[in-house]
């Protein structure tokens, strides 16, 4: 080894010189001591919850107090946490440096008079004065309850729901526009959901990777690649135990790359591919068959009306029918159950999933079985090849693999606006996955211990005729969604009469005949309109003329910007006030900026559960250091713009008192302390005070013992899942929140839609077809023209959606360092060089549909398919403010999809066209 | 005495970057610059129209015959006996042969313009005073406390995984006498001390 | 696999390794000349403090490239060799201070016996007092001593640095014999080449006609010797490993190597000084310009050798996306890996370990 020397030092060389036996390379010599631990001693440690996705991972937080200067000096995964097990991503390990963020907004911003919305122009004020130009624009424009409209972002909707949806009954504001919505929460999920009963699928379920066989990732990238790190670290063991692992994506995402067969599916062919499977598991018998006759509502009785719709055949009291196996007999069912195994008389019963020849009140009659069977008939393998461009045999093995292997996993999945028919897939991957028996199951999807705990309290209220207290805490899934519909959408709940905007607008399509969305829960879908005036609300203009925006970027990642734009710009558009920690694309359309604490500042107002956590347990956020600017609480902000709006800040506690756990009389007292001891943030420590003691009594325990255990632990353990799933396990233990109780192939939910007038295959109350439009008038699987591409886009492992997380240094550097891969717009080298366009190449879309335009930069690669194009939507950031996002490069995904939403939800269809590309 | 190694499994790494992140922040790299002590490749491997990705984290090796320490003239780069090969960055003079030396390319500058931003980026928590070569140290400074180096505890999918050669029980030394877990161009003669599983995807 | 050259040691430091080569070797033939050919005092004035002022400025450059200057003083020390002996700048920094030392040390008496420097203000004056004059008589006690350990110690700075670029494994082209031979051919040559230019514009002695004759006759050697060494580095290089390869088609494909180093700095002055040998020139101008192309050719050799070391790695050097297609010349380029997209490694299944 030329490098290696012989080492003379005094110990050696004594060797050497007595007696050198063939001159070996002597090992140079080594130091003794490894260097000296950093000091431990000046470091503390804290726990808290990670902000960046909806993991919502345990961290400890490291702090070090230096020349009396307490700092956050390090992250990590909560090594006590069963959600995370003491990992965290790279957002995470990150996320110190957004709280140390030097372009972070320091004191309340007001808009430089005479400056244009559009312009980043503010100057500092106090907190005071603030709220005294807010108080005085309200009362100037005589803005009315209904005129108001809160816009949510993710953390506001997860941490501040207890706050916000209290604030808007208690002021009668009736508009939430919040996102995830229209992206995931009501677009994909919703398909799972009616299905399941549950609300919110990717924060209610978190399938059991750990002991799963056989892994199927359907157009989700997002549970594994994105990183979800509470799935990531059971998929680990997945992977190591030997799982079988299929990713269908059009392009190699970081999931396809650890997936043992990559399927690259035509974008918008999901729904094909999913039908294609679920006809073949059905016909060939790839079920469980005595998990379905018993949970699900497959043994239903069905005919076809004079429509050509399905109904269910009904008793008198609108119970179900079902027929017996081998008999034909036909019994009534309970109307809400879990299980199918007795009749409504007690009797013994062993529904059949397939009867022939039946007849019921003169109709002929087949079971819901049958109905799907027949439904999708002509949804084969080969038909399916044919659009999605997967082999058949593929399809055919993959239904068999999966349909044999249990248990298995057919990830739920989760950005659902890229087409209509998103919701539908996802109805599809639930029965699929339902066909396997893998509900609540080991190696399953397993449903969180939240959910479980909620069921098993809904459950004994509904047994014994009990109303449950605090609904936003109690009601579990569908519930919940039914109490927030419930609550927004009816007129009658407000003084003031008018429902959300979204509600009105619905139906001032539906009376015009023009297309109307069945459920526009906390969406944008009329928005322009009643900012424009053109919403009536009985005769009267429903107006909105003012926006709180706490924690949400709609220019960025709501469609498309120049509508939001449009929007906040408007004329009749008063006031516009965010709640925001950092600049972002929609901070220069507001007039007022109130600047926000960051997560590792704040010590909770309340106590949450552990979020999509399998086992049951309680976690909070401890303040790692005491705020650095004179930033603001939330639930502070909202009592304060209460008082402004309403003249009576202590409907908010009583709001609050209806709606949580939270009594408003102990609130109001500890309020009092905290303001007369001239605490910051008093109304969020009055919360978080009350919390704990609301807390601990549940839990039986001591505030205490509550505070030691979540200041060692970061997590207060209460049920391990395994034991939740012997009491509460849907639906072999419980009824689940589906109108039926059952796991519905009929979905009662779509019936409810469809008898409100709904119409149309995204209301079809089973599984049907329904292709995704990207081509105008021709169908996928024809040829594009020589410069036009299907598209889709997705996340970056470093950026949260379309956040502001992209500013921080650590993110940007790694996004620079893979900055051609990350902010290039994805090309095959095939069709590149067809268009002469070379790597680093400077290009524009075009969408041939709206029009819409952006500039990209060519990312040659075959990592995508030659038809498709891909775009990580975390860059294109346009404020300079944001130093380090700014200037990425990158094409700002919002920029080239119009805003069309599909009839149930308004779900975005936000890639249901085609784009042209062209070298600059 | 241990024998520290890393193994890499390279069926786990999803490409997440957040050992990236972690490293960064346990150790103070300059962010700034761009400059890492660990990286994950992100990488296309192709045959005509077929594409696989692999997703590839490096770092110092750590190597039993270090040729970045048989060039440093200082002495600044020396071997710990728990076989961590580790940089004094107070002795380092910055003559760059190590960064020359090392087959792996896991040296990086660190200049007086890094120690002028870090003190601006870490405050009175900056750790170095003066610029030297540096590389990762396989955190000798959590290693002496018993934890694992920041790269390993946050790998969510465990593809880093740490431990002693000298432990005969210890999961990596197990991987690596079994030759399941292999060096990087060994070849060299290097007796590196990172060791890889390589993918047995045969999809 | 991808191969890259490196980006730390480049242009600097190749000026650095030819001041050093050149410097040192001249100190070790002015002495060497002095000592057993015939005394020179011009000469030895001219090689030494010449010599003396190359690697001034050389370990200048040095000094400047370091990261952490003041660290410098942990080479400085001459315990470091105790230390780091397996490390070759210890050696050469040890050798470089030793050598300029030593080689003022030797010049001394002949600088104070020199009109020139009695005449030079400042420099007079020191070389006037007391305790020069003592180690002027100290000096020429010992002179023969003194003058071998400066020849010792430049021959040690002559060849540490090829020893140096040796001791990287990653790099084929570094990593073989061939690199201190030919370090030290060149540095020779090229301190022949000085010398000659020194006679021949300075020194202007017509009694150095023989010695002249000689220095040429050596260089001819010299230059021929390291245009076979070149030959069999091509020989190497093509049939070697990938490492190699990548390096001979990262030279072979570079004018500046063809025209430049082989042509102008080996092959031309070879044969300027051939005719000169075998037949004679009418003037000195040949033999000047044969020189100066020496030069030339000398730093270039060490310029294309520390821009075309390739290493070998199974992942790209992180610089990633920053490439060229070789043709284009080595100076530009980080990264050889002629692909559409510098990512992708085409065309094999790649396999983990090599």
């Amino acid at each position: 080894m030329s490098w290696m020397f012989p080492v003379l030092s005094r110990r050696n060389f004594f060797k050497a010189s007595c007696g050198i036996a063939g001159l070996t390379l002597l090992k140079p010599s080594t130091s003794v001591a490894s260097p000296a631990a950093l000091p431990q001693d000046q470091a503390e440690k804290s726990y808290s919850i990670c902000n960046f996705c909806s993991s919502l991972c345990n961290i400890e937080v490291t702090t070090r107090t230096i020349a009396g200067v307490k700092r956050v000096v390090k992250l990590d995964g909560n090594p006590h946490s069963t959600l995370n097990r003491g990992k965290i991503c790279a957002r995470g390990q990150s996320g110190l440096r957004q709280t140390y963020d030097t372009d972070r907004f320091k004191q309340p911003l007001i808009r430089v008079e005479g400056s244009q919305r559009g312009e980043m122009k503010f100057r500092a004020v106090s907190w005071q004065e603030a709220w005294e130009y807010i108080a005085t624009r309200q009362k100037h424009a005589q803005i009315k309850p209904w005129e108001w409209t809160m816009i949510g972002g993710w953390t506001s909707c997860v941490f501040y729901m207890n706050w916000s949806v209290p604030f808007a009954l208690a002021n009668e504001i009736p508009n939430i526009v919040a996102s995830p919505m229209q992206h995931c929460v009501a677009t994909g999920h919703f398909g799972t959901d009616s299905l399941t009963g549950n609300f919110n699928i990717h924060d209610e379920v978190l399938p059991d990777y750990d002991h799963a066989k056989y892994i199927l990732l359907i157009g989700n990238n997002a549970s594994m690649g994105a990183v979800s790190t509470c799935r990531v670290v059971r998929f680990a063991t997945a992977l190591k135990n030997g799982a079988k692992v299929v990713a269908v994506d059009p392009r190699l995402s970081e999931t396809a790359a650890k997936a043992h067969e990559w399927l690259a599916i035509r974008p918008g062919t999901d729904l094909e591919f999913s039908l294609a499977l679920l006809k073949e598991m059905l016909d060939h018998g790839y079920y469980d068959s005595e998990f379905l006759r018993t949970y699900t509502n497959l043994p239903f009785l069905v005919y076809q009306d004079a429509q050509g719709q399905w109904q269910l055949a009904r008793d008198a009291e609108k119970r179900p029918l079902a027929a017996e196996e081998g008999t034909n007999h036909i019994r009534t069912l309970p109307a809400y159950t879990n299980k199918n195994t007795r009749d409504v008389e007690g009797q013994p019963f062993y529904p059949a999933l397939v009867a022939e020849d039946l007849v019921w009140e003169g109709r002929p009659v087949v079971t819901v079985f049958q109905a799907q069977q027949a439904e999708i008939k002509d949804c084969t393998p080969e038909w399916a090849e044919k659009i999605t461009t997967i082999p058949a045999a593929t399809i055919r093995r993959i239904a068999y693999e999966f349909g044999t292997t249990r248990p298995a996993i057919i990830d739920p999945g989760w950005h659902g606006a890229r087409y209509g028919n998103i919701m539908m897939t996802r109805r599809v991957q639930a029965m699929i996955q339902t066909l396997n028996g893998g509900i609540d199951q080991e190696g399953g999807w397993v449903m969180s211990g939240e959910f479980h705990h909620k069921l098993e309290g809904f459950q004994h209220a509904k047994a014994h005729g009990e109303q449950l207290p605090a609904p936003m805490e109690t009601l579990p899934g569908i519930e919940f969604v039914n109490m927030l519909v419930n609550a927004l959408s009816k007129g009658e709940n407000f003084s003031h009469g008018h429902p959300g905007w979204g509600w009105a607008y619905a139906a001032q399509q539906k009376a015009a005949g023009q297309p109307w969305v069945a459920v526009p829960a906390i969406a944008d879908e009329g928005m322009k309109e009643s900012i424009e005036g053109k919403l009536l609300w009985r005769g009267e203009k429903y107006q909105t003329r003012a926006l709180f925006i706490n924690a949400a970027n709609p220019v960025r990642h709501y469609y498309s910007d120049a509508h939001w734009k449009e929007m906040m710009r408007h004329p009749n558009m008063e006031l516009i006030i965010c709640l925001e920690v950092l600049p972002s694309d929609t901070t220069p359309y507001v007039d007022v900026i109130l600047p926000s604490s960051t997560y590792l500042e704040r010590s909770e107002p309340n106590i949450y559960g552990n979020g999509v956590n399998s086992d049951l347990a309680v976690t909070t956020r401890y303040a790692a250091i005491e705020p650095l600017y004179d930033s603001a609480e939330a639930p502070d902000v909202l009592l304060e713009l209460t008082r402004i709006i309403s003249g009576a800040p202590e409907r908010l506690f009583q709001a609050m008192e209806r709606l949580t756990r939270l009594p408003a009389a102990a609130v109001q007292d500890a309020l009092e302390k905290q303001r007369q001891a001239g605490h910051k943030a008093p109304f969020s420590r009055a919360c978080r005070e009350i919390s704990f003691q609301v807390t601990a009594q549940r839990l039986g325990t001591t505030v205490e013992n509550l505070d030691k255990i979540l200041r060692e632990k970061g997590v207060y353990p209460e049920a391990h899942w395994r034991d939740l799933l012997k009491t509460a396990g849907v639906p072999r233990k419980l009824p689940t929140t589906t109108p039926s109780g059952r796991l519905e192939f009929f979905s009662s939910i779509f019936e409810g839609l469809r008898m409100q007038g709904a119409t149309g295959p995204h209301f079809n109350v089973l599984a049907g077809y329904f292709p995704a439009q990207c081509r105008a008038d021709k169908s996928m699987d024809e040829p594009l023209a020589a410069d036009e591409f299907y598209f889709t886009y997705g996340k970056t492992t470093t950026v949260s959606y379309g956040s502001t997380n992209s500013n921080n240094p650590v993110i940007a550097a790694i996004n620079t360092l893979k900055k051609d891969l990350y902010t290039g717009v994805w090309i095959h080298p095939q069709r590149a060089a067809q268009l002469q366009i070379r790597h680093g190449d400077a290009i524009i879309l075009t969408n041939t549909l709206s029009g819409q335009t952006a500039a990209g930069r060519a990312y040659l690669t075959r990592q995508i398919r030659p038809d498709t194009l891909f775009i990580h939507s975390s860059f294109g950031i346009e404020n300079p403010q944001l130093t380090r996002s700014f200037g990425m490069g990158g094409t700002a995904t919002n920029k080239l999809i119009p805003h069309i939403v599909e009839p149930v939800v308004a779900g975005f269809r936000s890639q249901e066209f085609t784009l042209r590309i062209a070298k600059a | 005495m241990q024998h520290y190694a890393m193994v890499i499994n390279l069926n786990a790494c999803v490409g997440c970057n957040a050992c990236m992140a972690a490293c960064a922040m346990e150790n103070q790299t300059p962010v700034w610059s761009n400059k890492w002590r660990t990286y994950v490749h992100d990488i296309e491997l192709t045959v005509g129209d077929s594409a696989r990705r692999r997703f590839f984290p490096r770092l110092c090796n750590h190597c039993d015959n270090p040729p970045c320490m048989s060039v440093c003239p200082t002495g600044a780069t020396r071997k710990l006996d728990n076989g961590i090969v580790f940089v004094d960055d107070a002795t380092c003079m910055g003559c760059e042969a190590c960064a020359l030396a090392c087959p792996y390319d896991a040296r990086y500058t660190f200049e007086y313009r890094d120690v002028a931003a870090g003190k601006k980026f870490f405050g009175e928590l900056i750790h170095r005073e003066s610029p030297s070569m540096d590389k990762c140290s396989f955190c000798a400074h959590r290693v002496a406390a018993g934890q694992n180096p920041a790269c390993v505890q946050t790998c969510v999918t465990s593809a880093r995984i740490f431990g002693d050669l000298n432990d005969p029980n210890d999961y990596v030394a197990r991987l690596v006498t079994s030759g399941v877990a292999k060096p990087l161009l060994p070849h060299l003669g290097t007796r590196p001390n990172v060791f890889y599983i390589g993918e047995i995807n045969l999809g | 696999m991808y191969y890259t050259t490196q980006h730390y040691w480049t242009w600097w430091l190749a000026l650095y390794l030819f001041l050093g080569g050149m410097g040192a070797a001249s100190v070790a033939i002015s002495c060497l000349t002095d000592m057993y050919l015939k005394p020179h005092p011009q000469l030895v004035l001219w090689g030494n403090l010449s010599g003396f002022m190359m690697l001034n400025i050389g370990s200048s450059m040095l000094f400047l490239h370091l990261l952490h200057h003041l660290a410098v003083i942990n080479v400085l020390v001459p315990t470091v060799l105790l230390n780091k002996p397996d490390a070759w700048i210890a050696w050469g920094t040890q050798f470089i201070v030793w050598m300029m030392l030593l080689s003022l040390l030797y010049a001394l008496p002949y600088m104070r016996a020199s009109a020139f420097f009695q005449k030079l203000p400042i420099v007079n004056k020191i070389l006037e007092c007391k305790l020069i004059a003592w180690l002027d008589a100290q000096i020429t006690k010992v002179q023969r001593i003194i003058g071998w350990l400066a020849t010792l110690s430049s021959i040690g700075t002559v060849i540490y640095t090829g020893l140096l670029l040796q001791s990287f494994p990653a790099v084929a082209l570094w990593n073989n014999p061939g690199v201190p031979i030919l370090f030290s051919i060149s540095a020779f040559s090229t301190a022949l080449a000085f010398l000659l230019l020194a006679l021949y514009l300075a020194i202007k002695d017509d009694q150095d006609h023989q010695l002249i004759a000689l220095f040429e006759r050596a260089d001819l050697i010299l230059v021929g010797l390291e245009i076979v060494v070149i030959f069999v580095f091509f020989q190497y290089t093509t049939t070697s490993s990938e490492s190699a390869r990548h390096s001979a088609h990262l030279l072979w494909n570079d004018n500046g190597w063809l025209i430049g180093f082989l042509t102008l700095g080996l092959i031309v002055p070879f044969l300027l000084e051939l005719k000169g040998v075998i037949h004679g020139w009418k003037g000195h101008a040949p033999i000047i310009i044969a020189a100066l192309l020496v030069l030339n050719g000398g730093y270039l050799l060490r310029y294309y050798f520390m821009n075309a070391g390739v290493y070998g790695m199974p992942y790209p050097p992180h610089a990633y996306s920053v490439y060229r297609a070789p043709e284009q010349g080595i100076n530009q380029m980080t990264i050889i890996i002629p692909e559409e997209n510098p990512q992708v490694i085409n065309g094999t299944s790649d396999d983990l370990v090599n």
